[in-house]
């Protein structure tokens, strides 16, 4: 009975609690701010702690990204692009020196392009394009997300490309946990013309603006698309990489911690809304029915802010695309 | 009263659509959807002051719910970026 008349005062507003729930007063709204304040700090304590416990869950696979890119281009009435092993190297050596050079843009802050790197691995191309991407969780997601973004669909679905090349690394970046997944275009059989693919002209150019990149000679060669494509020539970007990896490293990230970051956190923030607009709601129609008149807020102004909220807030993703 | 009633209602669902749209529109970009979630969170403190003023029972009290609610959808956002 005494637990009924707790509850009744902590969710219902009458005299007793100063005709607001007492869950809306000032002092518990500020006990929700600090919990929320502990639990956002928790994670990222226990994160750094034990990753494999608390985690992103990622599973995102080369196969997973040439099947998902192909399933594009088929829809788009394009033959598929070929996995080509230069390419997937030039992708690791980039990645690779993305992480050793702690930046995320096409160009390196020592003034490396992408297609360095593609020249680099033996490639030698006649058309060359790269979109990059970040921390997203699923192969799908990473091509949804380049399918959703009008220059890096320019890319997956230009005609001019017969080969493709892919890299997925986990390292950190800026300080932060980061998956990163490079996928290169390549031709080398195609119309002799260096065009820089627009996904990388909308990017941040620390060094080299594609301006610049576009005036730079490129060497034709007419070679066997065949010869080119079937004998892996890895060795050149393999040197490229940390001692520490190996080219399969690049094939795939994997990771299935106990307990997922964004699950967690989507689910918290769910039900601290959910309860706070049960809340107002209820007190909303009580103070209604009873026609009481005092100083509060608005509460369908708060219903309405904290729904903008959860449904904003929902959308955020970790995962990024230059 | 009634024709600014609903002004105000006007005005706070611009803020708000207007903040879930822009939202939506920097998707990708979780540094900036964060700005725009505090500016969303200073309009909404603002035109809760604005509105109770106007409606001549602004009290201390009242200014103080409106910032704590706007620090919780601050902090939500901030763990669901995480």
């Amino acid at each position: 009975m005494r637990f009924f008349r707790i509850l009744y005062h902590w969710l219902v507003p009458h005299e007793g609690n100063n005709h607001r729930a007492k869950a809306l007063h000032h002092d518990a709204l500020f006990a929700y701010v600090l919990l929320l304040c502990v639990f956002n700090l928790g994670i990222r304590y226990f994160h750094g702690k034990a990753p494999d416990v608390l985690g992103y869950a990622i599973d995102i696979r080369v196969e997973q990204l040439l099947a998902a890119t192909n399933a594009q281009r088929e829809a788009a009435g394009l033959p598929p692009l070929k996995l080509d092993n230069t390419l997937s190297a030039a992708a690791a050596a980039k990645a690779s020196d993305m992480f050793a050079h702690n930046y995320w843009a096409h160009n390196s802050p020592l003034g490396k392009t992408p297609w360095d790197f593609i020249i680099s691995s033996g490639y030698q191309y006649t058309l060359a394009g790269e979109n990059l991407a970040k921390n997203f969780q699923t192969s799908d997601g990473v091509v949804s997300a380049w399918m959703n973004s009008p220059t890096h669909k320019a890319n997956i679905v230009k005609s001019g490309y017969k080969d493709v090349g892919f890299a997925i690394v986990n390292g950190v970046l800026n300080g932060e946990e980061t998956t990163l997944v490079v996928q290169m275009f390549g031709a080398t059989n195609a119309a002799p013309v260096a065009q820089i693919p627009k996904a990388q002209a909308a990017a941040p150019a620390p060094v080299a603006s594609p301006e610049v990149a576009l005036e730079e000679p490129i060497t034709v060669v007419p070679a066997e698309p065949a010869a080119i494509n079937d004998e892996p020539k890895s060795e050149p970007a393999i040197a490229l990489l940390p001692s520490f990896m190996s080219n399969t490293a690049f094939e795939r990230v994997v990771a299935s911690p106990k307990v997922n970051i964004p699950g967690l956190t989507n689910t918290m923030a769910i039900i601290v809304v959910g309860v706070l607009i049960g809340l107002l709601a209820v007190d909303a129609f009580v103070v209604s029915k009873h026609r009481v008149v005092r100083l509060t807020g608005h509460n369908m102004a708060h219903i309405l802010f904290l729904g903008t909220i959860i449904v904003s807030g929902l959308m955020i993703s970790r995962g990024s695309l230059i | 009263m009634k024709n600014g009633a609903f002004l105000h209602t006007i005005v706070l669902f611009t803020i708000l659509f207007g903040g879930a749209f822009t939202f939506w529109f920097a998707r990708g970009n979780t540094a900036l959807q964060l700005a725009i979630g505090v500016v969303t969170t200073i309009a909404y403190v603002a035109w809760g002051i604005i509105h109770h003023s106007l409606k001549g029972d602004l009290h201390r009290k009242v200014v103080i719910e409106y910032v704590l609610v706007g620090l919780i959808a601050i902090v939500l956002l901030t763990t669901l970026a995480l």
